[in-house]
């Protein structure tokens, strides 16, 4: 009885909060019972990556090469060249032995994913449509596919549905090099150049050859990606997948051990290391281009940094001797990364050379000597040395604030700082964000300079031209604004070579020279990390699990 | 004299529109040179991606194609001010050519849920814990209030929502821990979208509300703690006034002012979004695209975004003040 007048009490007392818990309570297991959209039963993939996407026009941007990848294809490009069962738009290539003419054999019977044929005439239309925009107002000039290495093409033409022919005005690898999409021409050739490079968005559905066709982009979200049904081996096994877009990799690693994610890239070393642990999860990482350095600022006049030293080479070639780039990639990068050493990253194998016979050895005793032979001494005792005007040192390091695969940790940077001050360079570091990154080291003309070291990465093909861009003069990416006329001619030679033993001589001679002339130190090439969940599915790679470069493993992953 | 009154209060609603209309002004203006001063080039940067190399040939075409090549005084910022006083606000350089009011109106319904739904919960339960923590200073419920306010109050919501992702999306596995819903859930009807979207909503708002919450409470509190001490307390006391009387008839109305103050400030930022907190749940509303255009240095959806989030202050404040006309009509 008592209880049962408390009971009443507390009834009457609270009974307006106690039914709202019960109208509250009884939305739960429409919000909690979990509509199971992202499940394995669904055969959808759920995968991840830092990246923003902005349109789905791959003449107006650099920035979606995923989703678009897995849409459109190259005509050969880079995985085609690395595996033989990844190939793109063209399923066999030659070059004759003039080294202008190359002919490359299309799928026969291929088709786009609204089922009309994919020939030969898409791949002239979209090389043509690039090339006859040259020297416009509008030229097509600004995004993934444009017209960089055109102007080295005589002609493109298709022989037949499944023959195109690409006649080079000197010989030249561009052919099977570019990463170009191929688009279709019954779609395209309406838009104009002006829409082309900026407003025309593509939207989804697209027509592609790829093995899945984004069917809807919501921007700042994800990507939805349906089986091209006929995709030329076959309508791939799944589902289709969503490719998701975040800001950071926490949410990335948060959703593949919820669940929620099949695959994660962008991971940084603890994440991976954290992962790693999960018994349901496989971790990867892939040998990618990325390639991070140390540059000198060599621009003397306009944009100069504050002591000449930075454009003397035997100051330069001594500081190399005092950056450890084992210590580098096994505690910045936690061993997730290639020692660096010379302007080839080593998954370009076919130009990648350990530099056995000139490559600098860690020793700040030898750089010290060498800094006393160059003139860099500390004349008045006070443990900083001084220059050849008889200013002491005080160098300023710039550096992105982002880390992460791309970004060099900015452990490295204070690895870097500390083994120059050990030889009497001071180093003072400022971090900036990475438009201050670009404001300042645009080249001096563009308002740029003014700073000494520079430590930063860059990711490009693995082309042979790209691998040569960073000591280039008239690129962006040349961050040291070195300029020396045979390693410009070298890389040019280097454009105009077809043969690949010829442009491994060039390549090889260029990388010596700069390796030697030293406006770079390269600290280390970093790995993608990443990482895939074990239940829904499977044929996920093992070199790469997700390729860097195409459409793999998406044509051919099966649910499980 | 009322004829009078009246006209003193329209001339002070007349003062503070005016005022309103001049600040805006001055916040058009100031967004056009804020942005431009930040180190960075928009031209450079739309290029960051490439994997390829660039040429500066293909960095002044960029320059070119959005108008960059023009010098910035007078001929953007006189062509930018001409075409805001119109109502146009521009066109994006990093989402290629769209309309930068099309991208605001498209992300402003996210950031509306988020941020609105958190402020309604928060106002609610915040200033009434306030309310009731001031009313009964030094006791249970205000000690306890009042410690988990503080540190609340203290709290990052971006670290909150880090660890709400942790704790009910990874290791309960009960909510989802990113997006605004599920891709395909267009696919599953209205109801399944209503359902999948009030789940993702569900750890964000949290994230936002409990940080705000904090604040509230903290705010009601002391203007409760001030006001209780005041003579026409003790007075309606004396009056034999009961409790809930006092509270509701003259404590409540009087501790509102600053907690007014509060909320319309806090509603300008409704559309400013949260942004670390969209950002912490890849959550597509207003904050993600500040972020987005920042890092692209995309001048023109900032100048929107900006604008739009200095007029709703500008009109959060011009209702403050005139809901102070009202509460208290010595401010007239």
């Amino acid at each position: 009885m008592t209880l049962n007048a408390s009971t009443q009490e507390v009834w009457f007392r609270h009974r307006r909060a106690i039914l709202k818990a019960i109208l509250i309570g009884s939305t739960a297991p429409l919000l909690m019972s979990s509509t199971a959209l992202a499940s394995c039963g669904d055969h959808v993939a759920q995968i991840a990556g830092i990246l923003a996407p902005d349109t789905m026009n791959p003449f107006a941007t650099w920035s979606s090469f995923w989703p678009t990848t897995f849409t459109y294809d190259f005509l050969v490009g880079v995985d085609a060249q690395r595996h033989s069962d990844r190939k793109g738009f063209a399923e066999e290539w030659s070059v004759a032995e003039d080294s202008l003419t190359w002919t490359f054999k299309i799928w026969p019977g291929m088709k786009w994913s609204d089922g009309k044929p994919a020939t030969a005439r898409d791949a002239a239309f979209t090389y043509n449509y690039l090339r006859d925009s040259i020297g416009k107002p509008d030229e097509l000039n600004i995004g993934w596919n444009n017209t960089g290495g055109l102007e080295l093409v005589e002609k493109i033409a298709a022989l037949d549905d499944e023959t195109l022919q690409i006649v080079t005005k000197t010989p030249t690898r561009w052919p099977v090099d570019n990463t170009v999409m191929i688009v279709p021409e019954h779609i395209w050739k309406d838009v104009s150049y002006a829409d082309a490079r900026s407003t025309f968005r593509n939207d989804p559905p697209l027509v592609g050859t790829g093995p899945m066709i984004i069917a809807e982009f919501q921007q700042g979200q994800f990507a939805r990606m349906t089986p091209n049904a006929y995709f030329r081996t076959g309508q791939p096994p799944i589902a289709g997948f969503v490719f998701s877009f975040f800001p950071s990799a926490d949410s990335i690693a948060q959703g593949l051990k919820s669940g929620d994610l099949d695959y994660g890239m962008n991971l940084t070393p603890a994440q991976w290391r954290d992962l790693s642990k999960d018994d349901g999860i496989v971790v990867g990482q892939a040998r990618i281009e990325a390639r991070n350095y140390l540059a000198f600022n060599t621009a003397s006049g306009e944009g100069a940094g504050s002591t000449n030293a930075l454009q003397d080479q035997a100051f330069r070639d001594a500081i190399g001797y005092a950056i450890d780039q084992n210590l580098i990639a096994e505690r910045a990068f936690r061993g997730h990364a290639d020692p660096g050493l010379g302007l080839v990253v080593p998954v370009a194998k076919d130009y990648y050379s350990d530099l056995a016979d000139i490559r600098r050895h860690f020793d700040l005793e030898e750089a010290a000597r060498r800094l006393d032979a160059a003139g860099y001494k500390d004349i008045n005792g006070d443990g900083v040395r001084e220059d050849k005007e008889g200013n002491g040192f005080q160098l300023e390091l710039i550096t992105g604030t982002s880390s992460g695969t791309m970004e060099t940790p900015i452990a490295a940077v204070q690895l870097v700082a500390g083994w120059l001050g050990q030889i009497g360079i001071p180093i003072a570091v400022t971090q900036l964000d990475s438009g201050a990154v670009q404001a300042r080291t645009a080249l001096p003309s563009q308002g740029g300079g003014k700073w000494d070291l520079y430590i930063g990465g860059i990711w490009l093909s693995p082309s042979a031209p790209d691998l040569l861009v960073l000591g280039q003069k008239g690129v962006r990416h040349n961050r040291a604004y070195w300029q020396n006329a045979k390693f410009d001619e070298l890389a040019a030679e280097v454009a105009k070579t077809a043969q690949l033993e010829k442009s491994q001589q060039l390549v090889d001679e260029a990388v010596r020279l700069i390796y030697k002339e030293a406006p770079y130190i390269m600290l280390a090439y970093p790995f993608m990390l990443d990482a895939r969940r074990k239940d829904c599915f499977q044929g996920w790679g093992t070199e790469d699990l997700v390729s860097m470069w195409s459409y793999f493993p998406f044509d051919r992953m099966k649910a499980m | 004299m009322a004829g009078g009154s009246g006209g003193r209060a329209g001339h002070h609603t007349g003062r503070i529109i005016f005022r309103a209309a001049a600040t805006l002004l001055m916040v058009a203006i100031l967004n056009f040179l804020l942005f431009r001063v930040i180190p960075g080039d928009p031209a450079n940067m739309l290029l960051a991606g490439a994997r390829s190399a660039i040429t500066i040939h293909q960095i002044e075409a960029q320059r070119q194609s959005w108008g960059l090549d023009k010098p910035l005084i007078p001929n953007q910022l006189f062509s930018y001010v001409s075409a805001t006083l119109q109502g146009d606000l521009g066109y994006s350089f990093k989402f290629r050519g769209r309309r930068v009011s099309d991208l605001i109106l498209e992300r402003i319904p996210a950031t509306l849920a988020l941020a609105g739904l958190a402020q309604l919960i928060a106002i609610t339960i915040g200033v009434t814990l306030g309310i009731i923590a001031g009313w009964r200073r030094g006791g249970a419920v205000d000690n306890i209030t009042t410690g988990i306010s503080l540190a609340l109050y203290s709290t990052p919501p971006f670290w909150l929502g880090m660890l709400l992702v942790v704790a009910f999306s990874t290791m309960l596995g009960w909510l989802p821990g990113y997006g605004a819903y599920s891709a395909g859930a267009a696919h599953v009807g209205i109801l399944g979208r209503l359902s999948d979207h009030a789940r993702h909503l569900i750890l964000p708002v949290l994230a936002v509300t409990l940080g705000l919450i904090g604040q509230y409470v903290v705010v009601a509190r002391a203007a409760m703690s001030d006001v209780v001490t005041e003579d026409y307390i003790v007075t309606a006391r004396a009056k034999g006034l009961t409790n809930n009387q006092m509270l509701m008839r003259h404590a409540f109305r009087n501790a509102m002012l600053p907690v007014v103050t509060l909320i319309t400030l806090n509603l300008g930022y409704v559309v400013a979004g949260a942004i670390t907190v969209e950002s912490v749940f890849a959550w597509p509303g207003i904050g993600s695209l500040t972020v987005e255009a920042l890092n692209a240095r995309d001048y023109p959806v900032l100048q929107g975004i900006f604008l739009l989030l200095g007029a709703s202050i500008v009109f959060a404040n011009l209702m403050a003040d005139l809901i102070y006309g009202v509460l208290d009509p010595r401010v007239r």
